[in-house]
């Protein structure tokens, strides 16, 4: 029978919405699909090498406790500390993390009832700065849908916005460009 | 109205009607459907029995024995399920394809109709709306898209620009430059196609909710599921979010701000029923 021989070879990982996952393998690639108002957020850790991605929906958990117990990833003030701790099981630290965050797209909504997208935002800032921790780059909020990829071997994310057929980077070798 | 309809007679390629389906929605006010009738309907239609079949077996709908005949999946799965997966298949006949002069890849309209149609489903459950009916709107809202791509492929960048230059919804922008708009199109589209009044008016006026007297509250719950659709990654091609926040949507249905988050929680969870309908393949 044929054994699929992954070593060596590069293959992606698929982080769903309201999901995560950390990796310090360096032939994955971490790969969200398609961020509406949702935040992806990378991690990366250029000494150990060890990356994580995170696809959360809305920003806080306090609208569904009892969901954000079975699905911690679905909501940012969960799913982040999450990542973190899973990240750090993997000895990244979190003064060497690099953070990148893209998505939260807005519609045209001047009164802001459906501003989910920004709000996702505002609370990512909150997150990392009660953190301590800096921002990497980013690339959010106007009217497009992201897809994000995350290389762990070289700490590189990619951006591909749908409707246009050119990724661009939003980290490059651990220098934003 | 003379205009739009030459413009949809000027449209080479366009999908054929799927006829069954405004046949069936007549059937959705009755209490009591004769299963014969529903066979009847269907059996014309060799394609859309096979698939009906194939979809009773599907996992979502739980059932361990595939149905051998149209008439104990009636039987077994009730006529609104089977209604269900009728204009699924109708729709996957539609939609499948890609649309490039919205920057749309193949299946990704297909995703978005159904996503929207689940959530619209979802809505109109909550505010004691037909979800059936709900959910055939939410599944065919952008057919327009399908009518006006081919015009916009050639002015494609020029759209994109229009859009982020003037802060113009994608809706501005296709009547500015095309004289038309999907949702108009959708709409005129369906109405040709014989589809009931509420449908045709919640595709019409499905960015603009409080013109659809009297079917505001269908075409609110088609709105709403549309950006449910958009917000968790649904919405697909170039500015896809580019259209206008109605809060009247909110106001029609006596639903808040936060009962958003709360519906797309929901859209989530159905996951297992999305999954299903993708899974039809455009025969």
């Amino acid at each position: 029978m044929a054994v699929p021989i992954l070593s060596g070879f590069e293959h992606k990982v698929v982080v769903g919405i309201a999901d995560f996952a950390v990796s310090n393998n360096p032939s994955v690639i971490l790969t969200t699909y398609s961020l509406g108002s949702c935040l992806g957020i990378s991690i990366y850790d250029p000494v150990v090498k060890v990356a994580g991605l995170l696809h959360i929906m809305l920003p806080d958990s306090s609208i569904d406790t009892a969901k954000a117990a079975r699905s911690p990833a679905m909501f940012l003030d969960t799913g982040f500390p999450m990542l973190l701790k899973a990240a750090a099981e993997l000895r990244a630290e979190s003064s060497r993390l690099q953070i990148c965050v893209a998505g939260g797209a807005q519609i045209m909504d001047s009164v802001g009832f459906f501003n989910i997208g920004k709000r996702n935002h505002v609370m990512m800032m909150d997150l990392l700065s009660r953190n301590a921790l800096r921002l990497k780059a980013e690339e959010v909020g106007g009217m497009v849908n992201r897809t994000m990829h995350v290389h762990i071997s070289s700490g590189d994310v990619v951006l591909k916005v749908s409707g246009n057929p050119k990724e661009s980077y939003l980290c490059k070798n651990s220098t934003t460009i | 109205m003379q205009e739009l309809d030459d413009y949809i007679n000027r449209v080479q390629h366009l999908p054929p009607a799927p006829k069954v389906l405004p046949q069936l929605m007549g059937l959705l006010n009755k209490d009591d459907v004769p299963t014969q009738q529903v066979v009847q309907l269907l059996s014309y239609d060799m394609s859309l029995t096979a698939g009906v079949l194939q979809l009773c077996n599907s996992a979502f709908l739980g059932a361990a024995q595939p149905a051998s005949d149209l008439q104990e999946a009636v039987n077994r799965l009730g006529f609104r399920q089977v209604y269900r997966l009728v204009v699924a298949i109708s729709g996957a006949r539609l939609m499948s394809a890609s649309q490039k002069g919205y920057g749309i890849d193949e299946g990704e309209l297909w995703q978005h109709a159904v996503t929207t149609a689940v959530a619209a489903q979802l809505i109109a459950r909550h505010v004691g709306e037909d979800d059936s009916v709900a959910f055939t709107a939410g599944l065919l809202h952008d057919i327009g898209k399908i009518v006006l791509s081919q015009a916009l492929e050639h002015i494609y960048t020029k759209v994109i620009n229009d859009v982020e230059t003037n802060q113009q919804s994608l809706l501005e922008t296709e009547k500015k430059l095309l004289g038309v708009q999907h949702a108009e199109i959708g709409g005129r589209l369906l109405a040709r196609w014989k589809f009931p009044s509420n449908i045709v008016a919640a595709i019409w006026f499905h960015h603009h909710p409080g013109a659809a007297t009297p079917h505001q509250r269908l075409t609110s719950c088609v709105y709403l599921g549309n950006m449910i659709s958009y917000f968790i990654g649904r919405g697909y091609g170039f500015q896809a979010f580019a259209f206008r926040g109605r809060t009247e949507a909110l106001d029609i249905l006596k639903l808040q701000p936060d009962d958003l988050p709360k519906f797309m929680i929901q859209t989530i969870e159905s996951f297992d029923e999305i999954q299903t309908f993708l899974s039809i393949k455009a025969p």
